[in-house]
């Protein structure tokens, strides 16, 4: 095989303008997948990354989403009792009821109004949600008007500063925080005390209880304690999988998207490595029918080139991948279609992405190179010889 | 114009190379006429929604109801003509995947201030007569091959519906007049609705058609006005400005398809210009005779150029035939009712046209350049 994939190889850099206008076409190919896949990659990943393997969401039997779940006020007391349910240092069940509601506030960029999301929460959140970390100020107390904000939502919307006060629901509410949240769906949301929002949305209830578990390995016997008491119409979600679930469609919409831009596009990719290809094989005749009369096989003429045309697409599949590097961590937003509200996220490159993208153009290489090697296989040794 | 046989003939010298061409500027051509209708549909439900309709929705967020009472007070605004009210019901059919939009409305003021809604007489006065009927799109038809007096349950999906079903039958299937209505909508009496919801005398948002559309600003300030400090306060703006702000919220979609197509086009670029410098490569010899004979290196890049864009107005063409063909209302219904219909229109197939023909300039030009600095003497002391 040296000598062959020596030869292969050196013919190659012969030819590197031909060789590298191909490579850059692949090169786009994979940029553009790698890139719109690192959508629906920072979508999913910030809204998964909101759930804890150790905690259960309460929702009402049958909502997908907490926008359509109810929990009336005395279900959390019997909630807050069940033995799955973790106790705080002074006792008290690690349980979160909230309320989540969306109100409007203008983008920084535009000035146009969006809808964020503002959730009410109980005392125990934030040792619930043991993710979330203050950046600047404190926690809210409860009891009184004042509420978080999470550094994505004070980057994209106007009038959110520290000190600041902000209006809805017929109140004004001071910020007292400003908090982080490693990148969860958390960090595009507002904070505030849930018994407070609840009179000012005029809601009688609570929409979820977020708790925290004894241990992740207890959720089968929680569930099936809810399920047995005949006051709770109420079904618990190990959170992860909520979120996951939440992300869905977004993340569904993107990836038929990409798929099927990437997919069509490839096909005028593969057409342009074909057309080298056959370039390739049409000067290089007479060797190939050297190579044969030598005693090479028509097998390993047709590895040969086809290697040759899959080692050319991987060059342009790497560049395509440096190309689509600089997106990772570039912070944008969208509307998350199962919350009908904005939240913000990081396109995500991860390893993974970039070997899929790899893959792909080892596999346009491929299929462009498939069909000249077969034809340079084929050629007669003896007319190719006579060839000049 | 006598080279033209000259130029399709080497067009014609390697028929899989040029065919391969064609087919890769088709591709490109294709995706940008398909993202370009996307990004189009968008503009076109922003352009087509009215500037004499203002909406009303709670300044909070729309997802918060108000009164009925609201509703008079609003047509005592002087300005305003004419006044109706719906709400979102987010009703889920079989399956939450089924998404399509559902809204009550009070059926007669909505049918009258939404010309845009074509519906026959006969089938709008079976709807109007009947408190479960329903309209449906002419889409949604298609989608769920319904037919008229069919029924159809829709499982309320949120909380203040309740949680009975709500049984509806089928009165009447409407054709969309613009792009300001989609054809994938179900309507149905506001009443019906509020009969059998949990919360009652609660309205989503209140629509008012304008005297003069001039008096937009003002009479929105009016009406907001009105119910500045109320529990309930108000945010009115145009159905333009409502659905431009809409559209905003998925992201800068602008940025997003227009890269994409930018990359399109440059992988095409980089297909095309290798192909043609690949083809002047292999006339070296013939290219030299040429010049010999006494053509001018001007003409040998013209003929150049006019083979690549020759082949890739074909391209181009066969693309934005395809696109036209088959990109149309039905595609995408992945989306889920989120994105306004698009289809590529004439408009559309003609710039893919065009952009084909400016690939086709543009990867041509290096080669073109090679071929016309030729040196005779060492070309034809060359063996190809």
């Amino acid at each position: 095989m040296g000598l062959i994939a020596n030869y292969n190889l050196r013919s190659m850099i012969v030819r590197k303008g031909t060789a590298a206008m191909t490579a850059m076409g692949i090169a786009m190919v994979v940029a553009v997948f790698v890139m719109t896949l690192a959508i629906a990659q920072g979508f999913r990943s910030t809204l998964v990354a909101s759930g804890s393997p150790e905690n259960a969401i309460i929702l009402r039997k049958g909502s997908t989403s907490e926008n359509l779940s109810a929990v009336l006020k005395n279900q959390l007391p019997i909630i807050e009792s069940l033995p799955q349910i973790a106790h705080g240092p002074d006792g008290r069940p690690l349980a979160s009821a909230e309320l989540l509601v969306i109100i409007s506030l203008p983008r920084v960029t535009d000035n146009q109004p969006a809808n964020v999301p503002l959730r009410g929460v109980g005392p125990k959140a934030y040792e619930v949600r043991s993710t979330l970390k203050f950046v600047e100020g404190r926690r809210f107390t409860p009891g009184t008007r004042e509420i978080n904000v999470g550094q994505q939502a004070l980057t994209r919307f106007k009038g959110l500063a520290l000190g600041s006060d902000v209006k809805f629901g017929s109140a004004t509410w001071k910020v007292a925080g400003i908090f982080t949240a490693e990148d969860a769906s958390f960090e595009s949301e507002i904070w505030g005390d849930v018994d407070l929002m609840m009179p000012a949305f005029q809601r009688g209830g609570y929409q979820s209880v977020t708790a925290k578990m004894t241990d992740p390995s207890v959720f089968e016997s929680l569930d099936a304690a809810i399920a047995a008491d005949p006051r709770l119409d109420l079904k618990p979600q190990r959170e992860p999988e909520y979120y996951a679930d939440q992300s869905a469609t977004t993340t569904t919409l993107i990836r038929v998207f990409a798929t099927f831009v990437t997919v069509i596009l490839s096909i005028g990719a593969v057409f342009g490595a074909m057309n080298t290809m056959y370039a390739a094989v049409a000067y290089r005749t007479r060797e190939i029918g050297t190579l044969r009369a030598l005693g090479f096989s028509r097998l390993r003429i047709v590895t040969a080139f086809l290697a040759e045309s899959v080692a050319l697409a991987l060059v342009g599949g790497a560049i395509g991948c440096v190309l689509a590097l600089p997106v990772h961590g570039l912070s944008t937003g969208t509307m998350n279609m199962a919350s009908f509200s904005e939240l913000a996220f990081k396109f995500r490159i991860t390893p993974g992405l970039l070997l899929g993208g790899l893959l792909f153009s080892a596999l346009m290489g491929a299929v462009g190179g498939l069909l000249p090697a077969i034809r340079a296989a084929r050629i007669p040794v003896a007319r190719a010889l006579r060839e000049i | 114009m006598k080279f033209i046989n000259l130029v399709l003939k080497s067009a014609r010298r390697s028929k899989r190379r040029t065919a391969l061409t064609v087919l890769s500027v088709a591709i490109a051509v294709f995706l940008f006429s398909a993202l370009r209708a996307v990004l189009d549909g968008f503009n076109a439900a922003t352009e087509a929604s009215s500037s004499t309709r203002l909406v009303t929705i709670r300044s909070t967020s729309m997802i918060f109801n108000m009164p009925t009472s609201h509703v008079d007070t609003i047509r005592s605004v002087p300005g305003v003509q004419d006044v109706t009210y719906a709400n979102w019901f987010g009703g889920i059919y079989k399956d939450p995947k089924n998404f399509f939009a559902n809204i009550a409305i009070e059926p007669e003021s909505y049918l009258r201030m939404y010309p845009e809604i074509i519906v026959s007489p006969e089938e709008k006065q079976a709807f109007l007569e009947d408190r479960t009927g329903c309209l449906v799109g002419s889409g949604l038809v298609k989608r769920y091959d319904w037919h008229v007096g069919d029924k159809i349950v829709l499982k309320p999906g949120i909380p203040y519906y309740g949680t009975q079903d709500y049984p509806f039958t089928i009165r009447g299937i409407y054709k969309s007049g613009s792009s300001a209505v989609d054809d994938q909508t179900m309507w149905f009496h506001w009443k019906y609705v509020d009969e059998r919801g949990a919360v009652h005398g609660q309205v989503g948002w209140v629509v008012a058609l304008l005297n003069n559309p001039d008096a937009a600003t003002r009479v929105s300030q009016l009406i907001d006005e009105k119910f500045a400090n109320s529990p309930n306060e108000t945010k009115t703006d145009t159905e333009k400005q409502f659905q431009a702000s809409f559209a905003s919220m998925l992201g800068n979609l602008n940025l997003l398809l227009g890269s994409v197509a930018l990359a399109v086009v440059i992988t095409t670029l980089f297909v095309a210009g290798n192909t043609m410098a690949m083809s002047v490569r292999e006339r070296t010899t013939e290219i030299a005779v040429m010049r010999t004979l006494g053509f001018q290196a001007v003409t040998i890049f013209l003929l150049v150029v006019g083979e690549g864009i020759v082949v890739s107005i074909v391209g181009g063409a066969l693309g934005a035939f395809v696109a036209r063909l088959i990109v149309n209302g039905e595609f995408l219904q992945a989306a889920g009712g989120f994105i306004p219909q698009f289809g590529v229109n004439n408009w559309n197939a003609v710039t893919g046209v065009g952009l084909g023909a400016v690939i086709g300039l543009l990867a041509a030009l290096i080669p073109a350049t090679m071929a016309s600095r030729l040196k005779i003497v060492d070309a034809l002391r060359r063996v190809a």
